[in-house]
């Protein structure tokens, strides 16, 4: 159901203007995923190279 | 002045602000100066369509951090940038809507009761004005929304049709469907009361 509400008193530019909070918004922004984990990147780099080794085997 | 010359002077030259977002989309931290812009207008903008006050100043913060958020993907093709932050907050509200938690709402003036009334060519009265006031809620909410901007807002068809993604003759076509469907509503309702 929607409401009506007839001559409301809006807050001042001032009471808003005291609101405002930009690091607020900075905090509350998504955090980037990042990976630092050394296991990440050693994983990668041992299937790659068990990969290599393969290929070579097969090919 | 004209309604457009208006709306610039009221948000500035988009060229200004390109320049801003392109450096805030590799450093969040200088979206400050767009974030001061237009704080008050995103806040009023949603305060007059909900109840609470406060709801009203979680919404505005979350239509920030979703513009910052989504502010990599955003491209210039003619539309203010405003424009575009009133797209999310208006996204943003109906996403609380559906959550519930906040409530829809429709802040008018008395006087602007009147400049409906005006356009309706009928006489104001105290009656008349509850008849109004009653049907109004009755509409869609396309069709409130489109009453709204226009007549509580006073905004220009050009910025309706850029907030609501219409071309200004769209937005203009549509507002007069509106009013009449507005004015159904009432003569159907005033006739009943009668």
């Amino acid at each position: 159901m929607i409401k009506l509400l007839i001559d409301r008193q809006l807050p001042s530019s001032d009471a808003i203007a005291a609101r405002r909070n930009f690091s607020e918004i900075l905090h509350g922004l998504p955090k980037k995923k990042t990976i630092n984990s050394p296991w990440f990147y050693g994983a990668i780099g041992f299937s790659s190279v068990i990969f290599l080794i393969l290929l070579n085997f097969f090919v | 002045m004209s309604a457009s010359l208006l709306y610039f002077d009221r948000f500035g030259k988009p060229e200004d602000e390109l320049a801003i977002i392109e450096r805030a989309k590799l450093n969040p931290e200088y979206f400050a100066p767009l974030y001061r812009k237009y704080h008050e207008a995103i806040f009023r903008y949603v305060f007059k369509r909900v109840d609470e006050e406060e709801s009203a100043y979680d919404i505005t913060s979350c239509v920030f951090i979703k513009a910052l958020t989504n502010l990599p993907k955003y491209e210039y093709r003619g539309i203010p940038f405003s424009s575009w932050l009133f797209r999310i907050a208006k996204s943003e509200l109906y996403q609380s809507f559906r959550d519930k938690k906040a409530r829809r709402t429709i802040s008018i003036d008395s006087m602007q009761i009147g400049k409906v009334m005006e356009e309706f060519q009928i006489d104001e009265s105290e009656h008349k004005r509850e008849v109004l006031l009653k049907v109004l809620p009755l509409l869609k909410e396309s069709q409130l929304q489109l009453i709204e901007m226009r007549f509580f807002e006073k905004r220009s068809f050009r910025e309706m049709g850029e907030i609501l993604d219409l071309t200004e003759n769209n937005a203009k076509v549509k507002t007069f469907r509106a009013l009449i469907k507005l004015k159904e509503l009432y003569s159907k309702t005033n006739n009943i009361k009668n």
